[in-house]
């Protein structure tokens, strides 16, 4: 699958804290970690989950984008998976 | 003992949210992704209503599996990203883990998992060729926690989570998760503990989706009538198409219970969109 390592990055936003932390203190060094192209790398500094889901994004996993996002970033959805 | 009860039931996260500011962000989020959904929000009224007809959905299932006397709950399920990923999607999965943890918001669950019978029904569903993938970690997430905080909010009796596939492309079908079910049925027919099942999800949504916030209600009575008719067989002869079309993936999960009750016909149904994003619905069968 061609857009395994965006859903990738956006797994690991859901799952793995330190790179959650990471993406919040420097986004693009984190996406730089990631063996994305740069339509996609795009697409996430842009910050709209709805430009992911064309490039492959799985839905349920472009929604973590919005972690990131300062109006989002308490939101009581990321307290559950 | 044969198998002592069965009960369904919708996990959307906002069934376990509160009326109110929690509710508020849930779906500032959602309409965010959604924009078109926005048009039916419900109320603050409207949401406290709607968790006061879930909680007397939930107590009349709790009621029926308490009077059933189970020792141990079978949980059917799918996973939405949180211990599955694309590097390893399986479409039927058997936790044999000592124990199993997760959170909701505030809420802790930590229950003991019943593997011996996990470890039979995988050995039961290789004998008639049905390959269960397995492992023995997992985290409970919001489509197991959900009904269990209603059902099951005490640890009184182990559970045993069950994942099938209704999230990435290609699901199975909704004979082989009746299959799965009968499967299921036969090993709990032979134990000597006392078992029930409860399977999650649904009914009507499309997460994930650019149609996310349409709800097919008609869809979901005709689903509701077949089981009060204990005609649950005839829905394994539907297509996927039909089943995906009306965003009734997750009654996939609920098609391994009707695998298990057979022509058992439901006691009890309640159904009530939430004009969020889900039709919520609730079944119990008494099968003793």
């Amino acid at each position: 699958m061609s857009s395994y390592h965006l859903n990738r990055f956006l797994f690991d936003l859901k799952m793995n804290e330190s790179v959650f932390k990471e993406a919040m203190a420097d986004l693009k060094g984190a996406v730089n970690r990631y063996d994305l192209t740069p339509e996609e790398r795009e697409a996430l500094l842009a910050g709209d989950p709805r430009k992911l889901r064309p490039l492959g994004a799985h839905g349920m996993l472009a929604l973590y984008l919005m972690r990131l996002n300062p109006e989002f970033r308490t939101n009581v959805y990321w307290s559950q998976k | 003992m044969p198998l002592v009860a069965a009960v369904a039931a919708s996990h959307a996260p906002n069934i376990l949210l509160e009326p109110g500011s929690e509710w508020d962000e849930f779906m500032q989020l959602h309409y965010r992704m959604a924009p078109q959904a926005s048009s039916s929000k419900p109320s603050l009224e409207a949401q406290k209503k709607l968790r006061a007809d879930a909680e007397k959905a939930f107590a009349v299932l709790r009621s029926d599996l308490e009077a059933a006397r189970p020792d141990v709950l079978i949980v059917v399920a799918n996973d939405q990203f949180v211990n599955f990923f694309f590097n390893n999607i399986p479409t039927f999965f058997i936790t044999l883990a000592d124990e199993v943890k997760g959170q909701f918001t505030r809420h802790k669950f930590h229950y003991k998992n019943h593997k011996e019978l996990g470890r039979a029904i995988l050995k039961a569903g290789i004998e008639k060729g049905i390959d269960f993938s397995y492992g023995e970690y997992i985290e409970l997430q919001h489509t197991q926690v959900v009904p269990l905080y209603f059902l099951l909010p005490e640890p009184k009796i182990p559970i045993l989570p069950i994942y099938v596939n209704t999230w990435v492309d290609p699901v199975p079908t909704p004979r082989r998760c009746y299959q799965v079910g009968e499967v299921i049925r036969e090993v709990a027919d032979k134990q000597k503990e006392r078992i029930a099942i409860l399977a999650t999800g649904g009914l009507s949504h499309f997460p994930g989706s650019p149609r996310i916030g349409e709800i097919d209600t008609q869809f979901d009575h005709k689903l509701l009538e077949i089981m009060r008719e204990g005609k649950g067989r005839t829905l394994a002869d539907y297509s996927l198409k039909e089943l995906l079309q009306a965003g009734d993936s997750e009654f996939l999960n609920w098609m391994v219970v009707l695998g298990t009750v057979g022509d058992a016909r439901a006691a009890s149904t309640f159904y009530m969109p939430d004009h969020v994003a889900t039709g919520w619905g609730f079944v119990s069968w008494k099968l003793q």
